[in-house]
């Protein structure tokens, strides 16, 4: 005859004797109730509802379910639930154009997912028709190990025209891209969706997720920041300089983030010829940029 | 010795039904024999189609009703799977198409008194057998007994003879089949209205009858029979051969247009594949598809599609995802009759530890497995991996190949941050994008644009002057320039004159820091 309340302290736990004779004559004096088998903690003998994850208030991000990837900026992974790129869902990222930087946003953790734990661990990377080839040597200056790179493209991808934008038939993708999630074998998957990609696809994509055991990210075009999609995490990536990145949380797993995170990226540019990017305007004299760096 | 025995009583119909187009499932099937109807399925049962029936009074009864003849090599073929089949138990295996008199009677006779330590008894090793037979489709219905012919018959009896004492005690048998009817030996089926009037209707009856009179009446078969049922006389059996090579064909009972029609034939020559793959204790790494069009003048007879594994697997649905990708990108030159199912390749290796946990191997394994199901549907430059090559032109400095499916073994000799971690400064900056093809820049003012917005180039130039081996020089001075929006990307300027090169001197897009 117990009942276990949510916030039990001692003097509201009901005595474990029977008669209600006795309980109406006896004083409200009741020993805390310790756990079977144990009698060495006698004070706060019930563990806090909060760290048992068994009680959720809206103001707190939630805890995440399952594992997550730290993504290598202190304060992105602050805002993220679970602390990194969640694993077993889809993550969007919407971004204006293609080149902006969220490759360099997400080459740490990419890294560490192709590196491993253990020494032989590393897993495999697997990019969807990514919109350019990538650069090897880059790669490898980010540490990122280009052996367990794979690229996947559709039917008519290999012999495309020039330029950066690549017309594929979308089927051939989407089902690629969902056979990797399923297999469970991938470490990350990047997937470069075309425009327009219907609702039931990305539910779907979802689902499959479920079973891989890695994050997996989407990217698509900023237009679809209007339509509902069935990722728990979204992010709007904007530039915000050189070597900058402004992310604003469209969707997370908790409360919604009002303010855009600045996030710097891993530098392309020194230093001082940051500093003087940031002190030049954008339209900028370049005729002096060129007389003092160029000698022809 | 023990015998099990495995009879098959409907096997023309399932063997006429495993050529059937996908669509026809449904229908009831029925054997016919100039005019008359020989054998009816369940379905065609129900409708009430009996076996003696006129064709047209079956026709009558069930319109849908999907006639065909029996083949005795379609039969003898899908028989040789099964004896296939139950080698993985025991090699001594005997094939038997009909009795002693002739008439169709296909029994699987298994001798495993030798394998039923090595199965854990004799329960464990019939659910183990009824397993293995499960993919092939047919009805079984199994009996055990000391003697060969005695197991035959009492499969052939009944359907729950597979326990009890008769099972390995030889007296128990003789008592058992005192009570079996007549009919079950070929002799006293052919005999049978004779028998019959005689009023021998039981083996018993035959047993007290004089043995001379007996054999001067009906002949020495029926007695011989008899006693090498009862095991009073010894009934040798050659077992099957297996054969080196896999090679079985089945003709379709409709002219195959379309993918479908042709992985539902090949989905019988999958499981019978691997039937033989598994009684040779090894799995399939190669195997090749053909399949027979009309005759006609102008066409080919046969096309082939081949289908290599890039680890050998004795899994049927692996084996019929690929064959079905494939199938879907094959055009189909004409109409198919007819299907064949070649294999010579085999792994003899033992199969790999199934483990509860993922580990390094299974995961290995299971990523060559994706990689061959998407080349299989892309082309094999659908997955395509990196490797680095030594060259200063950055459009050269790697090479996209086709992912060959061997896993990524890590380089031990170079650990992945080798290269960055011990000249770091020295090693000049690469953007993440590269683009296939330099892309032309518009220039304004004397300043490179990009998508109407000038740029403003912040860091270099960078001059990369190299390949004049090959023919594609490439003299550039490259710089980071910064976008409107403030995305940086790398620019180069052609130093040679317009006519010497193809990218000339105008200002060039060639990758972007992403």
């Amino acid at each position: 005859m117990y009942s276990i309340l949510v916030n039990p302290s001692p003097t509201l736990a009901k005595r474990p004797s029977a008669s209600a004779a006795s309980d109406a004559m006896a004083p409200l004096k009741v020993p805390p109730i310790t756990p079977p088998g144990g009698g060495a903690r006698t004070a706060a003998v019930w563990p806090d509802p909060l760290a048992l994850h068994a009680l959720w208030r809206a103001h707190q991000l939630s805890t995440a379910s399952h594992a997550t990837t730290a993504s290598g900026f202190a304060a992105l992974d602050a805002e993220l639930p679970g602390g990194g790129w969640p694993h077993r869902v889809l993550t969007e990222l919407l971004l204006p154009h293609p080149g902006l930087g969220e490759l360099r946003l997400l080459v740490p953790a990419l890294a560490r997912i192709a590196a491993g734990t253990q020494p032989d661990g590393g897993r495999s990377v697997m990019l969807f028709d990514p919109p350019a080839a990538l650069c090897g040597p880059a790669l490898t200056q980010l540490g990122l190990d280009a052996q367990q790179l794979l690229v996947v493209h559709g039917r008519e991808g290999v012999r495309a025209t020039a330029g950066l934008r690549r017309l594929l038939p979308s089927a051939d993708l989407l089902w690629a891209l969902e056979q990797a999630l399923k297999s469970g074998h991938v470490g990350v998957a990047l997937a470069w969706l075309p425009p327009r990609v219907k609702a039931d696809a990305l539910r779907r994509l979802q689902l499959a997720a479920q079973a891989h055991d890695g994050p997996a990210f989407l990217f698509r075009e900023v237009d679809a920041r209007l339509k509902p999609s069935a990722a728990p995490l979204r992010l709007l990536l904007q530039s915000a300089g050189v070597d900058r990145l402004s992310v604003r949380v469209l969707k997370r797993r908790g409360a919604p983030l009002a303010h855009p995170l600045p996030i710097g990226l891993p530098p392309v540019l020194s230093e001082r010829l940051r500093a003087r990017a940031r002190a030049e305007p954008a339209a900028g004299a370049v005729q002096r940029a060129e007389a003092s760096s160029i000698a022809d | 010795m023990l015998w099990i025995a495995v009879h098959l009583p409907q096997l023309s119909l399932e063997s006429l039904a495993a050529t059937l187009d996908p669509a026809w499932q449904g229908r009831p099937l029925a054997l016919i024999d100039a005019h008359r109807i020989t054998q009816a399925d369940a379905r065609a049962a129900a409708l009430g189609v009996q076996a003696g029936a006129k064709r047209a009074t079956a026709l009558a009864l069930a319109s849908d009703l999907v006639l065909g003849e029996a083949d005795a090599a379609r039969d003898a073929q899908a028989l040789q799977a099964l004896g296939h089949a139950a080698l993985a138990f025991t090699p001594m295996v005997c094939l038997e198409t009909t009795d002693s008199s002739g008439a169709p009677a296909p029994v699987v006779l298994l001798e495993v008194q030798h394998s039923l330590r090595c199965f854990g008894g004799l329960p464990a090793l019939l659910r183990q057998l009824r397993h293995a037979l499960r993919p092939l489709g047919h009805r079984c219905r199994i009996a055990s007994a000391p003697t060969a012919l005695g197991a035959a018959l009492l499969s052939r009896w009944r359907d729950d003879l597979m326990h009890g004492a008769h099972v390995t005690d030889l007296a128990a048998l003789r008592r058992l089949l005192d009570d079996a009817p007549v009919w079950l030996l070929g002799p006293g089926r052919e005999h049978w209205e004779a028998l019959q009037g005689m009023g021998l209707k039981q083996l018993s009856d035959l047993r007290h009858l004089p043995r001379a009179g007996l054999a001067r009446r009906f002949g020495p078969a029926l007695l011989a029979d008899l006693d090498r049922a009862r095991g009073d006389a010894p009934d040798p059996r050659e077992p099957i051969a297996l054969p080196p090579t896999f090679e079985q064909r089945i003709e379709l009972f409709t002219r195959a247009d379309n993918a479908e029609q042709l992985m539902a034939g090949a989905r019988v020559l999958i499981a019978r594949l691997l039937a033989w793959a598994r009684a040779r204790h090894a799995r399939v790494a190669a195997f090749t598809l053909r399949m027979h069009h009309e005759e006609r003048r102008d066409a080919v007879s046969h096309s082939e599609l081949a289908i290599g594994l890039a680890e050998a697997s004795a899994d049927a649905a692996h084996l019929q995802a690929l064959l079905g990708e494939r199938l879907a990108r094959t055009p189909l030159v004409a109409p198919a009759l007819e299907l064949s199912l070649l294999c010579d390749a085999l792994l003899q290796a033992g199969l790999p530890n199934g483990e509860l946990f993922a580990t390094r191997r299974n995961e290995r394994e299971g990523l060559t497995r994706l990689i061959e199901r998407l080349q299989a549907r892309l082309g094999a430059d659908g997955v395509q991996r990196l490797t680095l090559r030594a060259d200063h032109r950055p459009e050269r400095a790697m090479a996209w190949q086709p992912a060959d499916t061997k896993p990524a073994m890590p380089d031990k000799t170079q650990p992945a941050g080798a290269v960055s971690s011990s000249h770091p400064a020295s090693l000049p900056t690469r953007p993440l994008w590269l683009l296939n093809e330099p892309q032309p820049l518009p220039e304004q003012a004397a300043r490179p644009c990009l998508e109407g917005a000038p740029l403003q180039l912040l860091a270099g130039p960078e001059r990369i002057e190299s390949g004049w081996w090959d023919g594609a020089l490439a003299a550039r001075d490259y710089f980071i320039a910064r976008a409107h929006d403030g995305a940086l990307v790398w620019i180069f300027r052609g130093r040679l004159p317009l006519a010497d090169v193809p990218e000339g001197s105008g200002w060039f897009l060639q990758g972007r820091f992403a």
